[in-house]
């Protein structure tokens, strides 16, 4: 199980758009992906659960994954935050 | 499994929750489809209609059929499609996070899609902490 600290740095934070990207994003691995928020862990494939975190610009959450194909999808994850969603801001 | 989704409602509420699927999206993992029942329209016309749409959405895995109020007449339009329609699975009280999660889960058979709808409406629905 791999586990990293993330700030989210795009303006509109996890709204929809961004909450799709990151489940389409995980929908491609193996591996078990949970986001951890204000002491929720939700499924991070799933965008109901992502959107319902409702994690703002400046949040700071806990990417997790497990599984065979584990560290690239950590990885991945982690670069699409990095990103900004490819939102620009 | 290739379930198709039909939003049956009052006002074009459906074509508007597609829109906004799509936006937020990109890119639709089942076929979607809205069919508008507004008020004043003749029952049985509006059934024959219908049972049209859903036997040309239905791709052979049957149709997830949404619907916006339980016992209005898009509901209760529903209902009567088990008999002359398709094999469908009714749900209602459409809302975004109904059709949203519906899309999350687009490689569940019907049955089981019509529970994940189901959970997708009522976790969406929160209350603010006082």
């Amino acid at each position: 199980m791999l586990e990293r600290d993330i700030t989210i740095s795009n303006k509109l934070g996890l709204h929809a758009r961004a909450s799709a990207k990151l489940v389409q994003l995980l929908q491609g691995f193996k591996c078990n992906a949970f986001l951890v928020y204000r002491g929720r862990e939700i499924n991070a494939k799933s965008i109901m659960g992502v959107m319902m975190l409702a994690a703002g610009i400046g949040s700071t959450i806990t990417l997790r994954t497990d599984g065979d194909d584990e560290e690239r999808a950590m990885n991945e994850m982690a670069a699409l935050f990095e990103r900004k969603f490819d939102e620009g801001a | 499994m290739t379930v198709s989704i039909l939003l049956l409602t009052h006002e074009d509420m459906g074509a508007a929750l597609i829109a906004t699927a799509h936006h937020i999206l990109g890119r639709m993992a089942l076929t979607v489809e809205a069919h508008a029942i507004p008020p004043g329209t003749d029952v049985d016309s509006a059934l024959r209609e219908t049972v049209a749409h859903a036997r040309k959405l239905d791709a052979g895995d049957g149709v997830l059929v949404l619907t916006d109020v339980y016992g209005a007449t898009p509901s209760n339009v529903a209902e009567k499609l088990r008999i002359a329609g398709p094999e469908i699975r009714r749900v209602s009280g459409l809302n975004l996070p109904m059709l949203l999660r519906v899309l999350n889960y687009a490689d569940q058979p019907l049955a089981e899609l019509a529970q994940t709808a189901a959970l997708g409406g009522r976790t969406g629905i929160r209350i603010d902490d006082a």
